[in-house]
Parts: C-alpha cells; structure tokens; sequence
C-alpha cells in the first residue's frame, strides 16, 4: 500500500520496513498535501524541504542497510515544529514582526529529539505572537483556520501545530503549553495534544513566555502516535535546569488498560457557569466509557480552582514582561532606524515589533511588578499556587488520573471573541495545571450535538506520572477510535 | 472597584516597558488593562496569612552546576549573525552618553 496522510507512526514503520514506500516519498507525498492544501490552512510559516530530503536520504539508508531498527521511535515520521523552537538555519519568528528575520544560530532540544528519532521535518508552524492567546488571531502573519470549519479558530497558541495535524500535513508536530496552548487547540480541532509535567521535556531553544509555566509536548492524531513522541522527546537536557531525570515508557502504558485504575471528576469543572451543554454531554460520555472499561469513577474537589485564571493573569504576564525584556533592537530582531539614542531606539522598536497582545501582557506585567503593586497581586498568586497546588495533591490521595473538559466550548468563529478578558476564560479548564505543574492531555470525545465540532477531554495526571494519564487516553481511544483527519481534508483530496 | 489606572499611569508603565504608545493606543490600553485588573481581583481576597508562595512548580531542586570544562559555544559570528547593526565585530548601538548628537 504507498503511503497515505491517515497513516500513523506504526503504519509508516510497518509500510516501510516491508518496502511499500520510501522514506522520500513520505517525504514528497507531505509537501505535495502541504502545497495544495495548507493555502486554505495556513498552518505552516516555512518549509524545510532540503533538511527533510535530506532525513529521508538517511532512512531509506538504513533501510536498506538493515539498521532501520536502531532508528528512533519517529522514523520516517512526517513532523513539524512551532515557529518559536529554534531550529538551526530557519527562521524562529515566533509570529512576530519583531523576530520576522531571525535566524536560529542553533537547534532546540526538543526539536533535535524528534529529528534524531527519526522525524522528516516538514517545517516551522502558525502560532499566537510569541504565544499570547488562544486563537493564533494574534499571529502578525495572519491566522491558522480549523480545518473542521474554516471560519473557526484552531485555537492556540499552538494553532499551527494543530492545524497541521487535524489536516492531515503532518503526523505529530510539537507544540509549546503556558496555560492550555496544546491542550486547547487539541480539543478544537479534534485531536490528541499532551503538555506533559513541568520538567520532563526539555524547554532549551524554545523561546521563553512564562518560564514557571511554559512545557512542550506532542500533537498527533492517536493516543499512541503522541506516546512515540513523548518518548522520544522526554528526559533530562543538561542546557535545561528544570528537566528531570525521568523514566517513563508512555508506548507501553498505552497498553495497560484501566482496570483498577480511579479516575476522579471535579463536581465544580462540570457544572462551571461557561460549560456549554455539548461539551458537558461529550466529557460525562467519556466519563462513562472509562467506567464501563473497568476504571473507578470518584469525586474529588479542586477548591481554589476558580483562584487559577486570575493566578494564571498575574503569574504569566509577570514573567513574560521579564522575558520580553531581551528584544532589545540590539542583538537580535526588529530594529527601528533612524534613532539617535538608544533608549528612543528601544521604545520605537518594540512598538513597531510587538503586536497589541504582546505589549498588553507586557505593560500588565510590568505594572504587576511594580512596588507596592507586587505585594497585592504577584506575591498572594505565588500564595494561590501554593493553594493549588495542595489541592491536586489532596485530589491526587483518592485518584490516578482527573478527568475535566478541555475547554468549555467547541472552536469559535474568527472575530466571534474580540475582548481580551472573555478570551482569557478560554483557558478556564487548562491554566491550573500549568501552575500545579502537572500532566495534561486532551483526546477528542465525538463532536458536540450543537456545533457539529470536535470536544476534547481532558486527563490530568499528577507530576511526573503523565503515563497514567496515557493509559486512560488510550482507553477512550479504543471506545472512540483514532482521530480522523478533518472531512474536508479527508486523504485523497490531494489527489494521492 | 480597584482603583483605576489613569493614561498618565500608563504611560510611566509604557516608559518602564520601553514600549511607544501612540495617544490612540494609550487610551484603549488604558481601558484594557484597567478590565484585565479588574478580574485579578480574587487573588487579593484569599486569607494566605499563613500560606507559604510557590515561586516554582516542582519542589526539592537545587541549582545545577557543572564541571569547569571547556565547550565549544557560539563564534564571534554566529553571535553576530542576527544583529541589526554590528561594526568591527561588535553589536553597535546609539551613543548612550552626550545627547545623541555625536
């Protein structure tokens, strides 16, 4: 059988290995799809075609070598990166016009990971500008559209590495999650997104928002293809001094079923005031599943969890005020002409470089650090965090793994959500786990009664446990099946 | 209802964030970040007395020192290589002393 966009990373290794198709003709195949058919997306910002050829080369080297298998767990897996992993030699523009001609000088870990696992990298991905908001809308390159509708938003800020996979561009792609920026844009376009526990995938090279909240973790259209991922990218990274020394195997916890296992649902998620019906119809559905798949269904309270969108709006602002700090016209980046000291040189450059996201989480964070100002708001949120924290470790004594919704509604229309509070409580479900530092994936649960769209679950594992939280995936993956790629980019329309 | 910022507060804040604002865009900044404090507002009425802060989300971490050997790291060039302005191999930049008419 030749290759076909709806394979996965078992069916690539499989088809390869028996010498139905190449590795260059994945390779080919990909960037025909992504030529006729990301125009309509616009998921991807650049291609790599040359360093993607060239991993091709290298596989169907070792296949004919007979060393495939010592190839990674990705090999000759279409992949793709968001547009703030530097990636030696292409532009990291973040989607920002302050970063539009960056090169990067060198590669980040994760981004080596995948490639060293095998992973024709097809290219750098849409996103929210330097990861603010829950659309890709923010994007000074023009937004990503949901290849379920496209009139809707892919959600973001990981918009394009969503995108890509719903629309069947790529296989997995890796993303990058501050306070749902997989999570969310997983469940709009129905598929499987993991932000995995602060710590256990190497942030180095990926260009920092929120650095006691920032993680990246996988896109893929099956609980298992995400799995192959994690493992190739998870472990310690000496350049990175938050990543641990973990050991985990998520290709096998896929295979354990949960029999025994306790799943714990949150009384207060399930009937927030902004749940829409549809949403709450899907998740109680997948609730059930696992149930009938033998796992314990209990109760558990997250009593400051109302506490965590406003934690998330002082915590994230702050630190991305402190990272935003270095786009200073001088080293890299925009630089405004014509300016004859440097501080106008500074004002002037970040003006015309950052969008008007960025310069709001910006001022904000620069207020909230502000004397007097800190002791109100930075210093109790470092406080909620503690709260919160306490309270998943609470919830964690009678359960594995916490089933919630991703987000309370399916994808919004483009312009539907223009105040930037309102789009802020799109993260209501997903900011919590960020600052308990947590697990989290979301896996699609059917599509809502009302809006046809895609719902996502969300399974939340305590730290450094994810695998548990692929072992419940996985079991609603075999009652709901692997995802499709969106109708309308169904494989074949490319004329493969 | 907190206390409102004021356009002149926002500006002191644009001045510190090195951003420009135009009057335009100060005015709905003003108005923005004066919605988005407004829902922060939880955070200031929570009894934390005796609540330990959280500055990081995984506990029991020490700084990570490594051995004192020497690495390759970037070249002059690479370090260059996105730089709007450099000059005899080096980043160049207004003059910052003098008024700026030199």
């Amino acid at each position: 059988m030749a290759y076909n966009a709806n394979m996965n990373v078992a069916d690539i290794r499989a088809g390869l290995l028996a010498g139905d198709f190449t590795a260059r003709e994945v390779a080919e195949a990909s960037f025909k799809r992504i030529e006729e058919l990301d125009g309509e997306v616009h998921a991807f910002l650049e291609l790599t075609k040359d360093a993607a050829f060239e991993q091709a080369a290298k596989i169907d080297e070792a296949l004919a070598n007979g060393t495939f298998d010592e190839m990674g767990p990705l090999a000759g897996v279409p992949v793709a990166f968001k547009d703030n992993m530097n990636y030696e030699g292409t532009h990291t523009t973040c989607s920002s016009l302050m970063l539009e001609n960056y090169v990067s000088p060198y590669t980040a870990t994760c981004v080596a990971k995948t490639i060293e696992a095998g992973g024709i990298p097809l290219g750098k991905l849409n996103m929210d500008e330097f990861a603010f908001g829950s659309s890709t809308e923010t994007s000074a390159f023009g937004p990503t559209k949901n290849p379920w509708d496209l009139e809707r938003v892919p959600g973001g800020s990981s918009g394009g590495s969503a995108a890509s996979v719903a629309a069947g561009l790529a296989c997995v792609t890796l993303g990058s999650d501050t306070g749902g920026s997989i999570r969310q844009p997983a469940a709009f376009c129905g598929i499987v997104g993991v932000k995995p526990t602060y710590g256990m995938v190497s942030r180095y090279g990926v260009v920092a928002f929120g650095s006691s909240l920032d993680q990246v973790g996988p896109f893929a259209r099956s609980v298992r293809d995400a799995a192959a991922a994690m493992d190739a990218i998870c472990g310690h990274d000496p350049m990175d001094c938050t990543s641990q020394y973990v050991k985990a195997d998520f290709r096998a916890a896929c295979e354990q079923g949960v029999e025994g296992m306790r799943i714990g649902v949150v009384p207060g998620f399930m009937n927030a005031p902004g749940l829409t019906d549809e949403v709450k119809a899907r998740v109680s559905e997948a609730t059930e599943a696992l149930r009938e798949a033998g796992a314990e269904i209990v109760e558990v309270e997250l009593p400051h969890a109302d506490a965590a969108i406003s934690a998330y709006y002082v915590l994230g602002p702050c630190e991305a005020f402190s990272n935003l700090a270095r786009f200073d016209s001088v080293r890299y980046g925009y630089c405004a002409e014509g300016h004859k000291d440097l501080g106008s040189q500074y004002e002037a450059s970040r003006a015309a470089g950052f969008g008007m996201e960025a310069k709001r989480r910006i001022m904000l964070g620069s207020y909230l650090l502000s004397s007097g100002v800190y002791e109100k708001y930075y210093y109790p949120a470092q406080q909620v965090r503690t709260l919160i924290t306490q309270d998943y470790q609470a919830a964690y004594e009678k359960c594995d793994v916490i089933l919630a919704p991703t987000s309370p509604r399916t994808a919004f229309k483009f312009g539907e959500i223009g105040d930037p509070v309102e789009m802020h409580l799109s993260d209501i479900f997903t900011v919590s786990i960020n600052i308990a530092g947590n697990g989290g994936m979301s896996v699609p649960c059917g599509l809502g009664s009302d809006t046809g769209l895609p719902v996502g679950v969300q399974l939340i594992a305590p730290q450094f446990k994810d695998e548990n939280m692929f072992r419940a995936a996985a079991a609603l993956e075999a009652v709901y099946g692997a995802a499709p790629i969106a109708p309308d980019f169904a494989a074949g329309k490319a004329g493969e | 209802m907190t206390q409102q910022l004021t356009e002149r507060d926002v500006r002191d804040i644009a001045t510190y964030a090195r951003i420009g604002l135009t009057d335009e865009e100060l005015a709905q900044m003003t108005v923005d970040l004066n919605s988005i404090i407004e829902t922060l507002k939880p955070i200031t009425e929570f009894d934390l007395e005796s609540v330990d802060p959280t500055f990081h989300p995984i506990g029991g971490l020490s700084n990570v020192m490594r051995e004192d050997v020497e690495v390759p790291g970037f070249t002059q060039e690479q370090a260059l290589s996105n730089a709007p302005k450099q000059q005899d191999g080096s980043f160049l930049i207004p003059a910052i002393l003098g008024g700026g008419d030199q």
